[in-house]
Protein backbone atom coordinates (compact mmCIF):
# COMPACT_ATOMS: atom_id res chain seq x y z
CA UNK A 1 0.00 0.00 0.00
CA UNK A 2 1.22 3.82 -0.91
CA UNK A 3 1.39 5.47 1.81
CA UNK A 4 2.55 8.46 1.54
CA UNK A 5 0.78 12.01 2.73
CA UNK A 6 0.67 15.91 2.14
CA UNK A 7 2.13 17.29 4.77
CA UNK A 8 -0.43 18.18 7.83
CA UNK A 9 -0.32 22.20 6.81
CA UNK A 10 -1.58 21.27 3.16
CA UNK A 11 -4.64 18.92 4.78
CA UNK A 12 -5.26 21.35 7.42
CA UNK A 13 -5.30 24.47 4.90
CA UNK A 14 -7.65 22.66 2.97
CA UNK A 15 -10.21 22.43 5.33
CA UNK A 16 -9.52 25.16 6.46
CA UNK A 17 -10.58 26.14 2.77
CA UNK A 18 -13.50 23.86 3.27
CA UNK A 19 -15.15 26.41 5.83
CA UNK A 20 -14.14 30.07 4.23
CA UNK A 21 -16.95 31.72 2.04
CA UNK A 22 -13.95 33.33 0.24
CA UNK A 23 -13.15 31.93 -3.23
CA UNK A 24 -9.79 29.94 -2.15
CA UNK A 25 -7.22 27.55 -3.79
CA UNK A 26 -4.57 25.54 -3.05
CA UNK A 27 -1.90 24.22 -4.86
CA UNK A 28 1.27 21.61 -3.29
CA UNK A 29 5.02 22.32 -3.09
CA UNK A 30 4.85 20.69 -7.13
CA UNK A 31 2.30 23.82 -8.34
CA UNK A 32 -0.43 21.13 -8.78
CA UNK A 33 -4.29 22.08 -7.78
CA UNK A 34 -4.76 19.79 -4.93
CA UNK A 35 -8.82 21.71 -3.59
CA UNK A 36 -10.86 24.87 -4.16
CA UNK A 37 -13.24 25.50 -2.40
CA UNK A 38 -17.45 26.14 -2.85
CA UNK A 39 -16.75 30.12 -3.46
CA UNK A 40 -14.11 29.28 -5.92
CA UNK A 41 -16.13 27.00 -8.00
CA UNK A 42 -18.44 30.19 -8.88
CA UNK A 43 -15.66 31.81 -10.78
CA UNK A 44 -13.97 28.70 -11.89
CA UNK A 45 -17.23 28.00 -13.56
CA UNK A 46 -17.14 24.20 -12.50
CA UNK A 47 -16.56 22.63 -8.73
CA UNK A 48 -13.72 20.84 -7.47
CA UNK A 49 -15.47 17.46 -7.11
CA UNK A 50 -16.02 17.56 -11.00
CA UNK A 51 -12.60 18.48 -11.15
CA UNK A 52 -10.65 16.78 -8.62
CA UNK A 53 -6.57 17.55 -8.36
CA UNK A 54 -4.90 18.86 -11.31
CA UNK A 55 -0.60 18.62 -12.52
CA UNK A 56 0.25 22.07 -12.77
CA UNK A 57 0.51 22.61 -16.25
CA UNK A 58 -3.11 21.01 -16.82
CA UNK A 59 -4.85 23.63 -14.97
CA UNK A 60 -2.62 26.27 -16.28
CA UNK A 61 -3.90 24.55 -19.80
CA UNK A 62 -7.86 25.19 -18.38
CA UNK A 63 -7.88 28.48 -17.13
CA UNK A 64 -5.79 30.42 -19.90
CA UNK A 65 -4.61 32.96 -17.13
CA UNK A 66 -2.75 36.64 -19.15
CA UNK A 67 -2.10 39.62 -17.91
CA UNK A 68 -4.33 42.40 -17.96
CA UNK A 69 -2.63 43.06 -20.91
CA UNK A 70 -3.72 40.33 -22.66
CA UNK A 71 -0.31 38.59 -22.68
CA UNK A 72 0.15 34.89 -21.46
CA UNK A 73 1.32 33.85 -18.23
CA UNK A 74 2.90 30.76 -17.65
CA UNK A 75 2.13 28.72 -13.94
CA UNK A 76 5.86 30.19 -12.62
CA UNK A 77 4.13 33.71 -13.28
CA UNK A 78 0.91 34.00 -11.80
CA UNK A 79 0.87 34.82 -8.16
CA UNK A 80 0.43 31.53 -7.16
CA UNK A 81 3.37 30.45 -8.83
CA UNK A 82 5.68 32.85 -7.46
CA UNK A 83 4.58 32.72 -3.72
CA UNK A 84 6.09 29.54 -4.23
CA UNK A 85 8.90 30.15 -6.33
CA UNK A 86 10.21 32.63 -4.23
CA UNK A 87 8.50 31.92 -0.93
CA UNK A 88 6.74 35.61 -0.30
CA UNK A 89 3.29 36.68 -0.31
CA UNK A 90 1.58 38.16 -4.05
CA UNK A 91 -0.59 40.48 -4.42
CA UNK A 92 -2.04 41.01 -8.18
CA UNK A 93 -4.55 40.98 -11.00
CA UNK A 94 -5.11 38.90 -14.01
CA UNK A 95 -7.67 37.74 -16.49
CA UNK A 96 -8.47 34.05 -16.89
CA UNK A 97 -11.09 31.73 -18.60
CA UNK A 98 -13.70 29.89 -16.55
CA UNK A 99 -14.70 26.41 -17.25
CA UNK A 100 -17.76 27.99 -18.05
CA UNK A 101 -15.84 29.71 -21.02
CA UNK A 102 -16.57 32.88 -19.66
CA UNK A 103 -13.59 35.39 -19.04
CA UNK A 104 -13.15 36.97 -15.86
CA UNK A 105 -10.60 39.23 -13.73
CA UNK A 106 -9.66 38.52 -10.90
CA UNK A 107 -7.81 39.70 -8.07
CA UNK A 108 -5.38 37.52 -5.92
CA UNK A 109 -3.47 37.16 -2.72
CA UNK A 110 -1.50 34.41 -2.33
CA UNK A 111 1.15 33.47 0.34
CA UNK A 112 3.18 30.34 1.22
CA UNK A 113 2.27 27.72 3.08
CA UNK A 114 5.06 27.06 5.83
CA UNK A 115 5.38 23.44 7.63
CA UNK A 116 8.71 24.59 9.01
CA UNK A 117 11.02 27.26 8.46
CA UNK A 118 12.88 26.25 5.91
CA UNK A 119 9.39 23.95 3.89
CA UNK A 120 6.88 25.13 2.22
CA UNK A 121 4.32 22.52 1.51
CA UNK A 122 2.19 24.63 -0.59
CA UNK A 123 0.65 27.97 -1.43
CA UNK A 124 -3.20 29.24 -0.38
CA UNK A 125 -4.65 31.88 -3.43
CA UNK A 126 -7.64 33.76 -2.31
CA UNK A 127 -9.17 35.58 -4.72
CA UNK A 128 -11.80 37.99 -5.52
CA UNK A 129 -13.63 38.48 -9.13
CA UNK A 130 -13.81 42.20 -10.05
CA UNK A 131 -16.52 43.74 -11.36
CA UNK A 132 -17.16 44.00 -15.14
CA UNK A 133 -16.22 47.20 -16.89
CA UNK A 134 -18.33 49.21 -18.26
CA UNK B 1 7.64 -5.87 19.68
CA UNK B 2 6.22 -6.01 23.33
CA UNK B 3 3.47 -3.20 24.19
CA UNK B 4 2.59 -2.39 27.70
CA UNK B 5 -0.23 -0.15 28.46
CA UNK B 6 0.82 1.91 31.72
CA UNK B 7 -1.07 4.63 31.35
CA UNK B 8 -4.22 5.13 29.18
CA UNK B 9 -6.45 8.19 30.77
CA UNK B 10 -6.50 11.34 28.92
CA UNK B 11 -6.13 15.08 30.40
CA UNK B 12 -5.87 14.29 33.68
CA UNK B 13 -5.03 11.92 36.15
CA UNK B 14 -8.53 10.29 37.11
CA UNK B 15 -7.64 7.73 40.49
CA UNK B 16 -10.62 6.29 42.34
CA UNK B 17 -12.80 3.45 42.94
CA UNK B 18 -15.09 3.85 39.69
CA UNK B 19 -11.95 3.97 37.86
CA UNK B 20 -9.79 1.18 39.27
CA UNK B 21 -10.42 -1.53 36.10
CA UNK B 22 -8.82 0.48 33.29
CA UNK B 23 -6.86 3.03 35.47
CA UNK B 24 -6.27 6.89 36.31
CA UNK B 25 -2.95 6.80 35.00
CA UNK B 26 -2.28 9.26 32.15
CA UNK B 27 -0.56 8.48 28.69
CA UNK B 28 2.36 6.03 28.66
CA UNK B 29 3.06 2.82 26.81
CA UNK B 30 6.13 0.70 27.04
CA UNK B 31 7.25 -1.14 23.53
CA UNK B 32 9.94 -4.09 24.06
CA UNK B 33 11.39 -4.59 21.13
CA UNK B 34 12.36 -7.45 18.98
CA UNK B 35 16.30 -6.40 19.89
CA UNK B 36 15.75 -5.81 23.95
CA UNK B 37 15.31 -1.99 23.20
CA UNK B 38 13.15 0.11 25.12
CA UNK B 39 11.36 2.29 23.52
CA UNK B 40 8.25 4.39 26.22
CA UNK B 41 5.40 6.25 24.12
CA UNK B 42 4.66 9.47 26.10
CA UNK B 43 5.44 10.66 29.88
CA UNK B 44 1.92 11.19 31.54
CA UNK B 45 1.69 9.82 34.93
CA UNK B 46 1.97 6.03 34.55
CA UNK B 47 5.57 6.45 33.81
CA UNK B 48 6.37 6.62 37.13
CA UNK B 49 5.70 2.81 38.06
CA UNK B 50 6.97 1.77 34.68
CA UNK B 51 10.21 3.47 35.77
CA UNK B 52 9.67 1.69 39.46
CA UNK B 53 10.18 -1.27 37.67
CA UNK B 54 13.03 -0.35 35.46
CA UNK B 55 15.16 0.34 38.09
CA UNK B 56 15.11 -3.27 39.04
CA UNK B 57 17.18 -3.87 35.96
CA UNK B 58 20.81 -3.05 34.86
CA UNK B 59 21.19 0.35 33.43
CA UNK B 60 21.20 1.08 30.01
CA UNK B 61 19.68 3.23 27.13
CA UNK B 62 15.92 4.28 27.20
CA UNK B 63 14.46 6.19 24.08
CA UNK B 64 11.27 7.95 25.35
CA UNK B 65 9.19 9.35 22.41
CA UNK B 66 6.73 12.26 23.51
CA UNK B 67 3.70 12.87 21.20
CA UNK B 68 3.20 17.17 22.62
CA UNK B 69 3.69 18.65 25.56
CA UNK B 70 0.51 19.06 27.78
CA UNK B 71 0.97 18.19 30.84
CA UNK B 72 -0.64 14.77 30.90
CA UNK B 73 2.07 13.72 28.43
CA UNK B 74 4.89 14.70 30.64
CA UNK B 75 3.56 14.81 34.38
CA UNK B 76 5.09 11.70 35.12
CA UNK B 77 9.13 12.51 34.60
CA UNK B 78 9.09 13.93 37.57
CA UNK B 79 8.53 10.50 39.57
CA UNK B 80 10.43 8.88 36.86
CA UNK B 81 13.07 7.22 38.47
CA UNK B 82 15.67 6.53 35.93
CA UNK B 83 15.98 9.85 35.38
CA UNK B 84 16.93 10.44 38.77
CA UNK B 85 19.67 8.10 39.26
CA UNK B 86 22.93 8.30 37.33
CA UNK B 87 24.11 5.69 34.80
CA UNK B 88 20.95 5.85 32.99
CA UNK B 89 20.83 7.41 29.21
CA UNK B 90 17.73 8.82 27.96
CA UNK B 91 16.81 10.06 24.81
CA UNK B 92 14.01 12.18 24.46
CA UNK B 93 12.29 12.70 21.28
CA UNK B 94 9.82 14.93 20.58
CA UNK B 95 7.67 17.81 18.07
CA UNK B 96 9.69 19.72 16.90
CA UNK B 97 8.93 24.34 17.56
CA UNK B 98 10.10 27.30 15.93
CA UNK B 99 10.64 28.92 19.39
CA UNK B 100 12.06 26.67 22.12
CA UNK B 101 14.29 23.62 22.07
CA UNK B 102 12.24 20.53 23.10
CA UNK B 103 14.44 20.65 26.51
CA UNK B 104 13.55 23.85 27.16
CA UNK B 105 10.06 23.09 26.55
CA UNK B 106 10.29 20.07 28.88
CA UNK B 107 11.65 22.14 31.20
CA UNK B 108 8.66 24.82 31.90
CA UNK B 109 6.78 21.27 33.68
CA UNK B 110 9.88 20.46 35.41
CA UNK B 111 10.90 23.66 36.73
CA UNK B 112 9.97 26.39 39.62
CA UNK B 113 7.40 26.78 40.31
CA UNK B 114 5.42 23.83 38.71
CA UNK B 115 7.85 21.13 39.75
CA UNK B 116 10.54 21.79 43.02
CA UNK B 117 13.08 20.22 41.17
CA UNK B 118 14.82 21.24 37.69
CA UNK B 119 15.35 18.99 35.09
CA UNK B 120 18.84 20.18 35.14
CA UNK B 121 19.35 18.62 37.86
CA UNK B 122 18.91 15.14 37.01
CA UNK B 123 21.59 12.84 37.82
CA UNK B 124 20.54 11.00 34.70
CA UNK B 125 22.17 11.54 31.27
CA UNK B 126 18.91 12.93 29.22
CA UNK B 127 19.56 14.37 25.46
CA UNK B 128 16.56 15.59 23.71
CA UNK B 129 16.34 15.72 20.12
CA UNK B 130 13.25 17.06 17.43
CA UNK B 131 11.80 13.97 15.87
CA UNK B 132 13.18 13.47 12.57
CA UNK B 133 11.01 14.51 9.80
CA UNK B 134 11.72 11.08 7.68
CA UNK B 135 11.88 7.91 8.90
CA UNK B 136 14.76 6.52 11.32
CA UNK B 137 15.61 3.82 13.57
CA UNK B 138 15.66 2.73 17.07
CA UNK B 139 17.18 -0.65 17.92
CA UNK B 140 15.48 -3.21 15.59
CA UNK B 141 12.81 -1.01 14.71
CA UNK B 142 11.62 2.17 12.41
CA UNK B 143 10.18 4.75 13.74
CA UNK B 144 7.81 7.42 11.66
CA UNK B 145 6.72 10.62 13.25
CA UNK B 146 4.00 13.06 11.76
CA UNK B 147 2.59 15.73 12.83
CA UNK B 148 -1.03 15.46 13.57
CA UNK B 149 -4.29 17.23 13.95
CA UNK B 150 -4.87 18.72 17.82
CA UNK B 151 -3.79 21.70 19.78
CA UNK B 152 -0.59 22.74 19.39
CA UNK B 153 2.44 21.02 17.92
CA UNK B 154 1.61 16.98 18.09
CA UNK B 155 3.14 13.88 16.90
CA UNK B 156 1.74 10.59 16.26
CA UNK B 157 3.94 7.58 16.23
CA UNK B 158 4.32 4.17 13.66
CA UNK B 159 6.30 1.74 15.26
CA UNK B 160 7.60 -1.18 12.90
CA UNK B 161 9.56 -4.26 14.25
CA UNK B 162 9.82 -7.23 12.44
CA UNK B 163 7.00 -6.56 10.00
CA UNK B 164 4.46 -6.05 12.52
CA UNK B 165 3.15 -2.09 12.65
CA UNK B 166 1.91 -0.24 16.08
CA UNK B 167 0.31 3.33 15.51
CA UNK B 168 0.18 5.35 18.31
CA UNK B 169 -1.83 8.71 18.40
CA UNK B 170 -3.29 9.17 22.05
CA UNK B 171 -4.24 13.19 20.65
CA UNK B 172 -5.72 13.43 17.69
CA UNK B 173 -9.39 14.92 15.86
CA UNK B 174 -9.05 13.66 12.39
CA UNK B 175 -12.53 14.41 12.15
CA UNK B 176 -11.86 17.87 11.35
CA UNK B 177 -9.87 17.61 8.45
CA UNK B 178 -11.97 14.64 6.90
CA UNK B 179 -15.05 16.80 5.91
CA UNK B 180 -14.69 16.08 2.23
CA UNK B 181 -15.03 12.63 2.53
CA UNK B 182 -12.41 11.87 -0.82
CA UNK B 183 -8.97 10.17 -0.66
CA UNK B 184 -8.08 8.72 3.28
CA UNK B 185 -4.65 10.76 2.23
CA UNK B 186 -6.13 13.82 3.35
CA UNK B 187 -7.46 12.86 6.52
CA UNK B 188 -4.97 13.52 9.29
CA UNK B 189 -2.56 10.63 10.86
CA UNK B 190 -3.71 7.98 8.08
CA UNK B 191 -0.59 7.31 6.79
CA UNK B 192 0.76 6.52 10.26
CA UNK B 193 -1.78 4.04 10.74
CA UNK B 194 -2.33 2.42 7.45
CA UNK B 195 -2.89 -1.26 7.90
CA UNK B 196 -1.16 -1.14 11.53
CA UNK B 197 -1.39 -4.54 13.04
CA UNK B 198 -2.21 -2.32 16.53
CA UNK B 199 -3.61 1.52 16.82
CA UNK B 200 -3.74 2.90 20.15
CA UNK B 201 -5.60 6.23 19.31
CA UNK B 202 -7.67 8.86 21.11
CA UNK B 203 -11.27 8.09 21.78
CA UNK B 204 -12.21 10.28 24.73
CA UNK B 205 -15.64 12.13 23.86
CA UNK B 206 -19.19 9.98 23.48
CA UNK B 207 -20.74 11.67 20.49
CA UNK B 208 -23.08 13.90 22.34
CA UNK B 209 -19.88 15.17 23.84
CA UNK B 210 -18.10 16.15 21.35
CA UNK B 211 -20.82 18.42 19.42
CA UNK B 212 -19.45 20.78 22.65
CA UNK B 213 -15.92 20.02 22.01
CA UNK B 214 -15.27 20.64 18.54
CA UNK B 215 -11.84 22.01 18.06
CA UNK B 216 -10.91 20.76 21.11
CA UNK B 217 -8.08 18.37 19.94
CA UNK B 218 -9.97 15.00 20.87
CA UNK B 219 -11.79 12.31 18.99
CA UNK B 220 -15.43 10.68 19.86
CA UNK B 221 -15.10 7.01 19.71
CA UNK B 222 -17.26 7.05 16.76
CA UNK B 223 -14.35 9.04 15.01
CA UNK B 224 -11.87 6.60 16.41
CA UNK B 225 -13.94 3.92 15.43
CA UNK B 226 -14.23 6.02 11.14
CA UNK B 227 -10.54 6.51 11.67
CA UNK B 228 -9.63 2.93 11.98
CA UNK B 229 -11.71 1.80 9.52
CA UNK B 230 -10.38 4.45 6.76
CA UNK B 231 -6.86 3.40 7.63
CA UNK B 232 -8.06 -0.17 7.86
CA UNK B 233 -6.25 -1.05 11.05
CA UNK B 234 -6.19 -4.73 12.34
CA UNK B 235 -6.92 -3.44 15.37
CA UNK B 236 -8.21 -0.46 17.57
CA UNK B 237 -7.60 -0.09 20.68
CA UNK B 238 -9.42 2.68 22.81
CA UNK B 239 -6.78 5.56 24.33
CA UNK B 240 -6.96 8.24 26.25
CA UNK B 241 -9.82 7.88 27.69
CA UNK B 242 -11.94 10.73 29.43
CA UNK B 243 -11.44 11.51 33.45
CA UNK B 244 -14.54 11.33 33.80
CA UNK B 245 -15.27 8.48 32.05
CA UNK B 246 -15.76 5.30 34.48
CA UNK B 247 -15.34 2.04 33.83
CA UNK B 248 -18.52 0.96 33.52
CA UNK B 249 -18.97 3.87 31.33
CA UNK B 250 -16.08 3.26 28.81
CA UNK B 251 -17.65 -0.37 28.61
CA UNK B 252 -20.66 0.84 27.38
CA UNK B 253 -19.10 3.06 24.88
CA UNK B 254 -17.21 -0.45 23.80
CA UNK B 255 -20.07 -1.94 21.80
CA UNK B 256 -20.81 1.51 19.93
CA UNK B 257 -17.08 1.33 18.77
CA UNK B 258 -17.10 -2.47 17.69
CA UNK B 259 -20.58 -2.00 15.87
CA UNK B 260 -18.59 0.59 13.64
CA UNK B 261 -15.98 -1.31 12.52
CA UNK B 262 -15.60 -3.36 9.83
CA UNK B 263 -15.96 -7.39 9.69
CA UNK B 264 -12.86 -7.91 8.68
CA UNK B 265 -11.14 -6.17 11.87
CA UNK B 266 -10.76 -7.39 14.77
CA UNK B 267 -13.01 -6.58 18.16
CA UNK B 268 -11.54 -3.19 19.44
CA UNK B 269 -9.78 -3.44 23.06
CA UNK B 270 -10.16 -0.77 25.75
CA UNK B 271 -6.47 -0.07 26.63
CA UNK B 272 -6.46 -0.44 30.34
CA UNK B 273 -3.14 -0.20 32.66
CA UNK B 274 -1.81 -3.52 32.63
CA UNK B 275 -2.71 -4.86 28.96
CA UNK B 276 -0.14 -6.25 27.21
CA UNK B 277 0.06 -6.85 23.70
CA UNK B 278 2.70 -9.12 21.82
CA UNK B 279 2.90 -8.05 17.83
CA UNK B 280 4.92 -10.53 16.13
ZN1 LIG C 1 -3.49 14.22 26.21
ZN1 LIG D 1 -2.97 17.02 24.22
Amino acid sequence: MERKQPDLVLIVARSFATKLATPTLIIDANGNLVYFNDAASDVLGRSYLEIGTLHASRWQELFQPRTLDEEPLTAEQTPGGIALLERRPVHDSFVMRGLDGREREITVTAFPLFSQPDEVVGVMSIFWERPAKS
Amino acid sequence: MKIRVWGARGSLSAPGPATVGYGGNTSCVEVELADGTSLILDAGSGIRELGQRLLGREQGELHICLTHLHVDHVEGLGFFGPLWRAGWKLRFWGPPSTTATLRERVSRYLSPPLFPIGLSEAPAEAVFEDAPREPWRIGSAVIEAQMVEHRGPTLGYRIEDEGRVLAYVPDHEPYLTAALGDEPKWISGWALAAGADLLLHDSQYTDEEYLGRLGWGHSSVTHAANFARAAGVRQLAMFHHDPMRSDRELEELYDQVADSLRRDQEPPLIAREGLEVILG
